[in-house]
């Protein structure tokens, strides 16, 4: 995956985030992690990881909540895991 | 399930296929959908309910369902962690001791979940205790003392209304108005158990019954940066969580006694007590000779809450619980749990470390009353097939 398509990603995953935990998205950094913002706490967390499901078809179990807590690992995630590249 | 006389039996199909693993849960909570419930079994091939005659079933089994799909559609199986297994311990009795206790003037029921307790059962809590407080010491952990009630404004600041609503009990009082009281007072009475009054004779709820002791501290710090970044304190208090037709023999009461040893301060600081305090009452449930496991769990949330909430508390590993073996029944009672808020309270109270970051918190905390029952299911009511510590503390 090139560098745009990163980005690409990245930004989706941005906005995807701002709009489960209910933030405007310049709040939304590209490097954000868990309980960095009051609204990412334990609910927002399984808010994020239920629009993952939906929007990406991703089957979230007990490991990936556990493990997808930074913006950079959701990424990864969908790169490496799902996507299969 | 075997049926009273006068009730009817209910067969239900859900329109959701129930996983194994959300059997129980369902179970346990379909005692809220509809008053008219009075027993419930959720088993792979269905549900089966007994219900009071007269009832309206298409409601009722409409109800049923939604319980049903919000908690098993999408369910996320949980992550299942034994810390402790000492389930084989070699136990004396395999009776069930609620008969035998009743029969002794031991335990009397006053009501659904309400008990009063005689001297062997007393004396048993004690022992208990004693342990409980050896472990709060272990830590030097400050002694408080925290009243019945909780405001509801400290309960709504947690939204403990939008997780445990179901389980809440609230204390109120007859309005400040001369005619209510008069009118109260000649015409109160109590028929089957309920009293009857005009419900407008009450006044707003101001108060509840208080469901943990930990809260308690969490306020009392709140708003404040936490005295020297880490506080380790104890306390034992009554306990209140309503659980409708699940309240049965001592296994759940509506009415208990919980001792706490509650950490609050940096994550680490919060997580190593905590697995501290597990390795110590490993030690202490050695020497008792219990038989139990200890493994991941999640707290009761209802139904709305329950799916987010309950597999956030798994994949985090946030609680551990304490499961005796009930031998009668080949069964097990959560008896204690080590517990780990992350920094919920922390943030919601604005407790604050010295660099400005919300504290976490934490606890082991213990039911006096069903560690009590799981001993005695484990060890009988022949005290000399007790242990000789517990023989002795209790003598």
């Amino acid at each position: 995956m090139n560098t745009n398509e990163d980005q690409d990603l990245t930004l989706q995953v941005q906005n995807l985030l701002a709009e489960a935990i209910q933030v405007p998205l310049e709040l939304v950094t590209p490097d954000l992690a868990f309980g960095d913002l009051p609204q990412w706490d334990s609910l927002g967390h399984m808010e994020v990881m239920l629009k993952l499901e939906e929007q990406y078809g991703v089957a979230i179990d007990a490991d990936r909540i556990a493990r997808l807590i930074s913006i950079p690992e959701i990424c990864r995630f969908l790169q490496e895991d799902h996507h299969g590249n | 399930m075997e049926t009273k006389p006068d009730l009817v039996l209910l067969q239900i199909e859900p329109r959701t296929p129930i996983p194994d693993f959300m059997l129980r849960e369902i179970q346990s909570k379909l005692a809220y959908a509809d008053e008219h419930i009075r027993a419930a079994s959720v088993s792979p091939e269905g549900i089966q309910l007994q219900v009071e005659p007269g009832t309206s079933q298409p409601e009722l089994i409409e109800k049923v369902q939604r319980i049903v799909e919000s908690l098993a559609y999408g369910a996320i199986k949980p992550k299942v962690q034994i810390l402790e297994d000492y389930m084989d311990r070699p136990v004396p009795s395999r009776l069930d001791p609620m008969p035998e206790l009743i029969r002794m003037g031991e335990v009397s029921p006053e009501s659904a979940g309400v008990f009063a307790f005689g001297p062997l059962v007393v004396r048993l809590m004690e022992f208990f205790e004693s342990q409980f407080l050896a472990l709060a010491d272990s830590f030097q952990a400050a002694p408080y003392r925290f009243p019945t009630m909780i405001p509801a404004s400290y309960l709504g600041r947690v939204n403990y209304f939008r997780a445990f609503p179901h389980s809440l009990t609230f204390a109120t009082h007859l309005r400040s108005d001369l005619d209510v009281i008069d009118e109260f007072s000649q015409h109160a009475a109590c028929e089957e158990g309920e009293l009857q009054s005009p419900s407008k004779s009450f006044a707003a709820v101001k108060n509840l019954l208080s469901p943990a002791v930990c809260y308690h501290l969490y306020f009392a710090l709140a708003d404040k940066p936490l005295p020297q970044g880490q506080v380790i304190a104890t306390a034992v208090g009554h306990c209140f969580r309503y659980e409708a037709n699940n309240l049965a023999s001592l296994e759940r009461l509506w009415d208990f006694t919980m001792r706490e040893v509650i950490f609050v301060g940096s994550k680490d600081f919060v997580l190593e007590n905590r697995e501290t305090a597990r390795q110590r009452m490993r030690q202490t449930f050695e020497r008792i000779g219990l038989a139990y496991r200890v493994e991941s769990a999640n707290d009761p949330f209802f139904i709305g809450e329950f799916r987010k909430q309950a597999a956030f508390q798994s994949a985090f590993q946030l609680k551990f619980e304490i499961s005796a073996r009930l031998p009668y029944k080949e069964s097990t009672l959560a008896v204690g749990s080590y517990n780990y808020h992350q920094d919920f309270f922390g943030r919601n109270l604005n407790i604050t470390l010295p660099d400005g970051s919300p504290a976490h918190t934490g606890c082991a905390a213990f039911g006096l009353e069903r560690m009590a029952f799981a001993f005695l299911a484990q060890f009988g009511l022949d005290t000399s097939q007790w242990p000789a510590e517990v023989r002795q503390a209790v003598a």
